[in-house]
């Protein structure tokens, strides 16, 4: 018996339990009774398609069982729409959800649903901070970020100076780099040049080459250096100087980044050999 | 349908599946398999998503799944079913529908409307879906007289995820992804829109297939479509600057520890520092800490010994990213730049659980995932290390008690024997595949 079964609430519904197909169900997934009980309730509503505030109550049951159900989610977003429910609410349930499984996808596919809905964006922002508290390098949250800054048009509201701080905290953090990268270049479909103009170039090429003072042995801004060029067709040969500060070929003890090295390779030429046995040295090396 | 996958593949793998299970129970698994298609084409996910007792307007709740569709297909082959109830048809005009305007693929279809975000892993499982129901060729397929997927559109879409690094990602700007990288580069090979033939041994089955006479109308085919467009757009813009981008995934930085110390010190030491390379001297230090870290840390003879694959430019290994970098470095043909040794041993003697299978991270417990891709990323090692003519157990220290590998196909990510099967039903369903004649696939 669930809890379901004896709740006059529910009286009316005849749940639809799970059949696993057959004797010998491949994998079958055991699950708790409690959330059996549930899913066959929602699974009855779901097929005479109700949307009622009790299925809100059993969609989120679910969610906080197993967040991983993406039909249950969708329903939930169906369920709040068409009840024209107070999203606001919603976003702060979502809150405390998106906190306690960092790894959801759903979770975001449904936050922004919801907040495309709102049409608003206040608070956003700050919860995504709070979120990259606990894991800075989150991909659906900066994924979630990039939507934000495109949807609400937020490129010039401070965005850059976030970016900075993510960066100050971690240099090494890749993401951030590559959300710096997306707000310098991200509006060239709307007629606002990145680091094709001059200006916006020799700015960013400041910025790499200090981070990379900082900490030579850093993939991130040579790689970001060298996107750069390729982005506004530099020839890496004006890179080769720089390159060299970090890892000079006459003074082979002498090399702080690898990276320096790898670009040097490429530079001077036999491109793809050189690349390949350069890597190939780097990873044998004993 | 994914658990299933993981697990009937990972024992095809170990070639524990037919001394492990009797021909009835492996026939009540492919009936399981089929009890989950969905009448109008695909396979859904799990039957408790199942509404089909019921009659009325719920179908759009209990969807056909793009992910559960290419599982249910590859399990079906590595448990040689024929594929004859499958509803092939049916299964490529959803398969069309899934695709969206701007050439990307989702999950499901829910009211009208393709849900699961943009997820290269989607384009992935539906040009692996398509490979396998009618073969790399373009446009309506004779057989079953469907149309085609808009290939061109997919191209453009994949092309547009690449990013400044040389890596791919799911969409414009978004983080470059090995996962999304190797499904991106696995993709191009199904719709045969690769930069550059692969060259591989083909496999008996294929052999046999590329005996048959090739018919009239695939001849026609074939000049028509050149002569009409010329060269057609591939994928990947920078096919080398890709294989950088993969081969840089290789790290040293192969527990989370070693990862978390970069928060209290940015400096360049061997500790704090991602990828740090034996060769790789620190001229100063900001901190006095980072200078004795220097002076302890251990010789470069021993912090090489174990090297993984991260998923992301400074992130920790992960053993999944063994098969997903490894599978992408075999597909660009360039499994070469890797030395397989350490990264075997890593697999081997830091992720490997001591009550089997595979965790995330060294120490952690085995899980189904990382179990199945530990075993096909030591599958593709197995097959480099014998490439490089090197003794399959070189440099491993722990006497190996486990059996060979099967050989994995690494685009479809099933053995190379299960993959072969398709060559016998293609066969019986008419389907002539020019391209895969050379050897590729
Ligand atoms: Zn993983």
């Amino acid at each position: 018996m669930g809890k379901h079964d004896d709740d006059p609430a529910w009286s009316d519904i005849t749940p639809l339990p799970t059949s696993e197909g057959g004797p010998n169900p491949l994998a079958a997934i055991a699950y708790t009774e409690e959330y059996e009980d549930t899913m066959s309730y929602l699974r009855a509503v779901m097929a005479s398609n109700g949307f009622s505030p009790r299925v809100l109550d059993l969609t989120e049951d679910l969610i906080d069982m197993n967040p991983a159900h993406y039909t249950v989610w969708l329903y939930r977003a169906q369920c709040l729409f068409a009840l024209n429910s107070d999203l606001h609410v919603e976003l702060e349930r979502l809150n405390e959800t998106a906190l306690a499984h960092q790894k959801n996808y759903q979770i975001w596919h449904h936050r922004n649903l919801i907040v495309d809905k709102l049409d608003k964006c206040e608070g956003e922002q700050g919860f995504v901070q709070r979120m990259f508290v606990k894991d800075a390098k989150n991909y659906h949250v900066w994924c979630y970020r990039q939507w934000l800054v495109k949807r609400f048009g937020l490129w010039e509201k401070g965005e850059l100076d976030f970016t900075e701080e993510m960066l100050r905290e971690d240099i090494r953090n890749n993401s951030a780099w590559n959300h710096w990268w997306f707000v310098v270049n991200g509006r060239e479909a709307e007629g606002v040049a990145g680091v094709t103009d001059p200006d916006s170039r020799a700015r960013e090429i400041n910025f790499t080459k200090d981070a990379i003072a900082k900490a030579p042995q850093n993939q991130s801004p040579w790689n970001y250096l060298r996107g750069i060029a390729r982005k506004s067709g530099i020839s890496l040969a004006h890179l080769k100087s720089f390159a060299e500060q970090h890892a000079s070929l006459d003074r082979p003890g002498a090399v702080k980044s690898s990276f320096a090295l790898d670009l040097l390779a490429d530079i001077l030429g036999k491109r793809r050999v050189a690349t390949s046995k350069l890597v190939g040295r780097m990873i044998c090396w004993r | 349908m994914t658990l299933a996958f993981f697990t009937i593949s990972a024992l095809d793998l170990l070639s524990s599946l037919v001394p492990n299970t009797t021909p009835e129970e492996r026939a009540a698994y492919i009936d399981w398999i089929y009890s989950c298609q969905i009448p109008s084409g695909g396979f859904r996910a799990s039957p408790s998503h199942d509404l089909s007792a019921v009659k009325d307007g719920s179908a759009q709740w209990d969807p056909a799944n793009v992910p559960a569709t290419y599982f249910a297909l590859a399990t079906l082959l590595i448990l040689g079913d024929d594929l004859n109830r499958v509803r092939r048809k049916e299964t490529l005009k959803w398969l069309r529908c899934m695709q969206r305007d701007d050439g990307s693929f989702g999950e499901t279809l829910v009211n009208g409307k393709i849900e699961g975000g943009m997820d290269t892993r989607f384009g992935y499982c539906a040009t692996c879906v398509r490979y396998i129901l009618r073969g790399k060729r373009e446009g309506r397929d004779p057989t079953s007289e469907e149309q085609d997927i808009d290939v061109d559109a997919l191209v453009e879409c994949l092309r547009k995820a690449e990013t400044y690094d040389g890596g791919m990602s799911e969409m414009p700007f978004h983080e470059a992804h090995a996962g999304f990288t190797y499904c991106a580069i696995a993709a191009l090979h199904f719709i045969d829109r690769f930069p550059w033939p692969i060259c591989s041994q083909p496999s008996e089955g294929q052999r046999a297939f590329n005996k048959m006479p090739l018919r009239k109308e695939d001849i026609v085919s074939t000049t028509s479509s050149e002569q009409q467009g010329g060269r057609k757009t591939c994928g990947l813009t920078s096919p080398n600057l890709t294989i950088h981008w993969l081969a840089s995934r290789l790290t040293a930085t192969i527990s989370i520890e070693d990862e978390e110390d970069t928060y209290a010190d940015e400096t360049d030491t061997p500790e704090t520092c991602h990828d740090a390379h034996s060769f790789v001297h620190t001229a100063n230090f900001p901190t006095s800490m980072g200078e004795t870290s220097e002076k302890s840390r251990p010789s470069s003879h021993f912090a090489l010994d174990w090297v993984g694959f991260n998923g992301r430019c400074n992130k920790v290994a992960d053993t999944c990213y063994a098969f997903w970098v490894g599978a992408g470095l075999t597909l660009m043909n360039a499994s070469r730049v890797v030395h397989p040794t350490p990264v075997r041993r890593y697999l081997l003697e830091q992720t490997a659980h001591i009550v089997g299978g595979f965790g995330k991270l060294p120490g952690d417990p085995p899980d189904v995932y990382h179990s199945y891709l530990g075993l096909a990323a030591l599958s593709l090692l197995e097959t480099a290390a014998q490439a490089a003519h090197e003794s399959p157990r070189e440099g491993l220290r722990k006497p190996m008690e486990e059996r060979e590998l099967k050989a994995l196909d690494a685009c479809m990510c099933v053995s190379i024997e299960a993959k072969s099967r398709l060559y016998a039903i293609w066969q019986r369903w008419g389907v002539h595949d020019g391209k895969d004649r050379d050897g590729g696939g």
